[in-house]
């Protein structure tokens, strides 16, 4: 067995909506339906028990090795704790090749996981060993290690629930919410409108301190200190017990509480002025607390312990902790709700001041502290008290953050009990925490977890706000960029500043950003994280969609143009017209619930994914009674098309029109593929309320030059000739050109053409069958890359297509695009009509409107 | 700067373009105050033609190479920034009320923020009895001392704040505030007692007071009692405009000001009128029960609800509700 070509599929795809691995798997005719039967079932079950049942592709069918290894890509994740489902093998038309596609959840551990299958898959074959633990250990830790953390991930949880989009933009904590202008961002529990000069503030205590002084909330007095002396001086005017700290700090690191005498006095200041300078303050007597303030809410609150162990008159300090590691509950990590004691050096200067030692056995029921903090990732514990907050306190701890000005903050409060008010007790509000921890709010050592992450997404995005823009997609056969191009421009007339993504680059609000074929998820993305982008058009390619599945969770408005007899058919796996439906229909199976599928009515390939469509359908077509359409409006649906003159819109007795002759790209309705891209784009524009004075405006606008539209169907007038330059490249748009120009008057028709060498010969040949029973004179020339092609063949091939032509009288092959367009204007005449199939679509315009140029320049003598 | 402070200022040659994708950087890393590194050829083309790049966006940027290049024009930044925190149309104060006087100034200023909290802000006041935030006491000794006063101004929640202050407190330590809505002097205070602060006779007593004339906004407020020559002359003083009271409406004074069409506020028998020119408004009747029992029980005297009607009005609070508001004073629970 061979593992080629891992792809990481990082939105909704061809298999499912999940995140998957998919690999290229090629299977020795002994590995192929090699399950039930063999001894390689047996072993690998011996290895590794719960890799479940294996199956072939249908029930009843045996299983491949390539099956085989699916399931255990898929069992190994699970068993590391990741929560996948999904997985599939699905044979190709190759014998023994097979298409492999797991879920993950965090790609590196996706791939590492198929990469254990793989070893695994080996072992079992040469009979060696595996060592599954290591495997097991091994994806454990690449997971906690790459996985949001808990904070994150809670925050995370709640967006997802609420419908928000969300990306990682960092291996770290850093993600973005929504997309386009209505993105948010966060860093853990830090928000984009978390002030910096608040959280600059929150690290000074001392002037956190007196603001919160200001706001009335009550606050231990104290002051920073100079030096030793200093500090013992402000302790002495205080009053003992005092707290030494130092003055920026953070997690408790120098913290030194409940200080009663000088020498105690003396460590703590030498332990805090490590950190910084060294503040000394009132002690407060009672617990610590934790209460976590989002927006201006008080959202939840915990009593907080540092790491201890009660003696039992029997067992040394060690040997207590030793026990209360054993729970089970206490991991090593940040991951669960309560964490081993750390037994370290910390811990046994701590139990000095106590005058214990590791090996000193406490009475029963002395409470030995091993750390002056009470942070959960150092062994201490968390109760939920949110429940038994007192109002005036909530308040107090609401107005600090506010003085602050942090927007999610942990207010640090001790006091004997949050049940009365603070100014009762003697309490005060310690410290002010930017950036929180959740955790010990989301799961609490004990008491009630509390969902934060939800309050935070709920102040990030107030009103069921869910951050979306509309995204609309577009693929098809032909048509797509026009479409996108036209599309982009109506939503520009409604004044929304529009993303685009196409062939010939990335749009934003007018401004190219990018050049080249930008029509994969890559690009996609670029435009959903563009801080101007009110809504988004992308041109959907085969290429993306099967390399990286979607750039979007799901879209707004999903347009099929048209499937016609299909394009590049026969690479990656997509053999048939019904394969390449199933790739395109992927935008359709992800229309958001609320959102419009835009369905040409006339292809059937397109007009079945109506049925898999989770949103509303639009039906597209030229013919007012075309069954599909004609069916769809009665039964009180939108529909769009023309009659008459004009185009159509219409949703049971309400109807939209709009005369072609205001829509300079039909030219009059002439140009039917143009009318029909028009349709969709009107459509679509629909659907996501755009008025239709602004659609109107919009299609009266458009124009379909080279700056517009470069090229599709760019007309030019060369001395009294018309010259029309397209890069149509398959049957069906040449077909539709044909139409197109059967339209135009001209006197002699001249195609110039060429042939790609990556289509199938049949595509090839057809495209001059076509040509042939509608132009006098057809010039081929050899494309600049011949794709695989030797040189002259598809000359050879554009030949055949042209055998018994009904129009043709003239061929000619030419060498190179710019000498075939030469020999092609060489030979018009005014009143004649020249289709130019250009290839280099950029160098070919420019050189056909430096020709066209000349003769403007030049006046013919 | 890698070459040292070898900055020459070139805002002027900038392109549109460039100052385009600059902002646009900034918006994307999603900072208000940026400062953006780019690498050009000539700043003075777009960016793309000349192969030009963003390097490097800075949050917190240095202002110096802008205040003082080594060639060309300095450019005012930090009026840009002050410009983009508060634009044209924001009011970066909130309204102050300042009061001192001989006496009745604790009354004045508890009735004032108590109406100016009926007001729906949240009003802070320092005064004699204390720090106050709505109906909360802070602290409830020294709350003039600046140390407690300017708490108050550093609070973001207060919408307006009222400071009673004192001779002593001016002259040891200043007002807490640069300068104020309204400016209250309710008589002028003796020199006895300040002869530590150097204050020795009477006479030097108005070139003390004046200050809280002096720190009245220009389109404020003094309110002066027009029964004392030596507070109503402070009125030269004022860069705002002024509102007498006094116990009655036949006070020449009142009788001058009002012809001048400017703001008096009088007792008429049992009636409190505000008047200006031709227009008045009786604001409160002291017979009725509410009044009587807050006057008989020295809550309040007709001096301080004098002031404080003519502070209120000078604040655009509502007659009716400063009827309401002296009615119902001191008998929210908590409050003062």
């Amino acid at each position: 067995m061979e593992v080629s070509r891992i792809r990481a599929l990082r939105g909704p795809n061809l298999w499912s909506r999940q995140t998957s691995i998919e690999a290229i798997v090629s299977c020795e005719p002994q590995e192929r339906a090699m399950i039930p039967g063999n001894e390689f079932e047996k072993q690998l079950r011996r290895i590794f028990p719960a890799v479940g049942p294996l199956e072939g592709s249908r029930p009843g069918e045996p299983a491949s090795m390539a099956h085989a290894l699916e399931k255990i890509t898929l069992s190994l994740q699970n068993q590391a704790g990741c929560q996948v489902t999904f997985s599939r093998t699905t044979a190709t038309e190759e014998e023994g090749i097979y298409q492999v596609v797991v879920q993950y959840t965090e790609e590196a551990v996706g791939r590492l996981a198929l990469s254990w299958a793989e070893k695994l898959c080996q072992a079992v074959q040469l009979q060696s060993t595996f060592d599954l633990n290591q495997a097991l250990s091994e994806l454990r830790d690449l997971d906690e290690d790459v996985r949001l953390g808990p904070s994150t991930g809670s925050i995370v949880d709640a967006a997802v629930l609420k419908g928000i989009p969300y990306r990682r933009l960092t291996e770290g904590s850093m993600v973005q919410f929504g997309w386009g202008s209505k993105q948010r961002r966060i860093q853990a529990a830090e928000t984009d409108t978390t002030s910096a000069i608040a959280e600059s503030i929150a690290q000074d205590k001392d002037l956190t301190k007196s603001l919160l002084l200001a706001a009335g909330v009550p606050v231990p007095i104290g002051r920073p200190a100079k030096d030793l002396e200093d500090a013992w001086q402000i302790a002495q005017n205080i009053g003992l017990p005092v707290v030494v700290k130092p003055q920026d700090g953070n997690q408790g690191k120098g913290v030194t509480v409940n200080i009663v005498d000088r020498d105690l006095f003396n460590q703590a200041y030498e332990t805090a002025v490590r950190y910084g300078e060294v503040l000394v303050e009132k002690f407060l007597p009672g617990s610590d607390y934790r209460l976590l303030v989002v927006g201006n809410k008080l959202v939840a609150a915990a009593r907080r312990e540092p790491p201890l162990v009660v003696g039992d008159g029997n067992h040394t300090v060690k040997e207590l902790v030793d026990k209360v590691n054993a729970d089970p509950r206490r991991g090593d990590g940040h991951s669960t709700s309560l964490t081993k004691i750390k037994f370290d050096d910390i811990a046994i200067g701590r139990l000095k001041l106590q005058d214990l030692e590791p090996n000193s056995v406490p009475e029963k029921g002395r409470r030995v502290i091993l750390r002056n903090n009470a942070n959960l990732s150092t062994g201490g514990t968390a109760t939920d008290v949110t429940d038994d907050v007192h109002a005036e306190v909530a308040a107090r701890v609401v107005a600090a953050a506010q003085m602050v000005g942090v927007d999610i903050c942990g207010v640090d409060v001790v006091c004997e009990s949050v049940l009365k008010p603070l100014e009762e007790q003697n309490g005060g509000v310690v410290e002010v925490n930017a950036a929180p921890g959740l955790r010990m709010h989301i799961s609490p050592s004990f008491g009630k977890g509390r969902n934060v992450g939800k309050a935070v997404i709920d102040h990030m995005f107030p009103n069921g706000d869910n951050g979306r823009i509309p995204i609309i997609a577009v693929t098809g056969t032909n048509g797509k960029t026009t479409t996108v191009r036209l599309t982009a421009h109506l939503l520009k007339a409604n004044h929304l500043r529009v993303g685009m993504t196409n062939t010939d680059g990335v749009y934003v609000n007018g401004r190219q950003i990018d050049d080249g074929d930008c029509s994969g998820p890559r690009s996609a993305r670029n435009v959903l994280m563009h801080p101007d982008v009110d809504a988004a058009v992308f041109e959907t390619a085969r290429g993306g969609l099967l390399r990286e599945g979607l750039a979007f969770d799901r879209c707004q408005v999903a347009i099929v143009t048209n499937m016609g007899s299909g394009d590049h058919l026969g690479l990656n796996y997509i053999t048939t017209l019904e394969d390449l439906s199933v790739l395109k229909r992927v935008i359709v199976l992800n229309v958001a619930p609320d959102g419009m599928a835009v369905l040409n009515a006339a292809d059937p390939q397109v007009a079945m994914m109506a049925n898999m469509c989770p949103g509303n359908v639009t039906f597209f077509a030229l013919d007012p009674h075309q069954p599909v359409l004609a069916t769809h409006r009665a039964q009180g649906k939108r529909v769009v098309y023309t009659e008459n003159g004009n185009i159509v819109a219409q949703q049971g007795k309400k109807s939209f029109r709009i005369p072609l002759s205001d829509v300079p790209l039909t030219r009059q309705g002439q140009i039917g593929f143009q009318t029909e891209n028009v349709l969709a784009a009107v459509a679509a524009a629909w659907a996501v309320n755009v008025p239709w004075e602004n659609i109107a405006q919009g299609l009266s606008t458009f124009i379909s030059d080279i700056q517009g539209v470069p090229g599709r169907f760019n007309v030019f007038d060369y001395k009294g000739a018309t010259l029309i330059a397209d890069y149509g490249h398959n049957p069906d748009a040449i077909q539709a050109l044909v139409h197109a120009v059967d339209n135009m008057p001209a006197q002699k028709r001249v195609v110039v053409i060429s042939g790609a060498g990556d289509r199938r010969d049949q595509d090839i040949r057809d495209q001059t069958q076509i040509l042939g029973t509608a132009f006098d004179e057809v010039i081929l020339y050899q494309d600049a890359c011949q794709r695989g092609r030797s040189d002259g063949e598809v000359i050879q091939l554009l030949r055949e297509g042209l055998a018994g032509a009904a129009r043709t009288t003239h061929v000619q092959d030419i060498q190179g695009e710019f000498n075939a367009i030469d020999t092609a204007l060489a030979r018009l005449s005014a009143g004649d009509l020249c289709l130019i199939l250009i290839d280099q679509v950029e160098a070919a315009l420019a050189y056909i409107q430096g020709k066209v140029n000349e003769t403007q320049l030049t006046p013919s003598k | 700067m890698r070459t040292g402070n070898m900055a020459m200022d070139v805002t002027d040659l900038v392109h549109p373009d460039v100052a385009e994708l600059a902002a646009l950087a900034a918006r994307i890393v999603g900072l208000d105050i940026a400062g953006v590194d780019l690498v050009a050829q000539d700043i003075s083309k777009p960016m793309k033609a000349q192969g030009a790049a963003i390097v490097e966006v800075n949050a917190g940027p240095g202002l110096l190479m802008h205040l003082k290049p080594a060639s060309g024009s300095p450019r005012p930044v930090g009026q840009a920034i002050a410009a983009h925190l508060f634009d044209e149309n924001s009011e970066p104060r909130i309204p102050v009320v300042g009061i001192i006087g001989q006496e009745n100034t604790t009354g004045t200023s508890h009735l004032i923020a108590w109406l100016l909290h009926l007001q729906g802000l949240q009003t802070g006041l320092s005064s004699a009895k204390g720090l106050f935030l709505g109906q909360r006491c802070l602290q409830a000794q020294s709350g003039m001392e600046w140390e407690s006063a300017q708490r108050l101004l550093i609070n973001r929640s207060v919408q307006a704040a009222v400071f009673e202050t004192t001779a002593r407190h001016l002259l040891a330590e200043g007002l807490p505030y640069d300068r104020c809505q309204v400016g209250v002097i309710t008589s002028m205070p003796k020199a006895a007692g300040l002869e530590d602060l150097y204050i020795q006779s009477d006479e030097q007593m108005p070139n003390v007071v004046r200050t809280q004339m002096d720190v009245v906004l220009s389109q404020g407020m003094a309110v002066l009692n027009a029964e004392d020559d030596e507070v109503a002359n402070l009125a030269q003083y004022c860069d705002g405009e002024v509102t007498y009271f006094a116990s009655s409406e036949d006070h020449p004074r009142i009788v001058q000001h009002r012809s001048e069409n400017g703001r008096v506020v009088f007792w008429r028998k049992n009636h409190l009128v505000l008047a200006q020119g031709p227009q008045e408004i009786e604001a409160l009747n002291r017979h009725l029960p509410a009044i009587d029992k807050l006057f008989k029980n020295q809550h309040l005297n007709c001096t301080e609800v004098l002031a404080a009607c003519a502070s209120a009005w000078a604040l655009g609070i509502q007659t009716d509700l400063i009827r309401a508001g002296i009615k119902s004073f001191g008998q929210s629970p908590g409050a003062h």
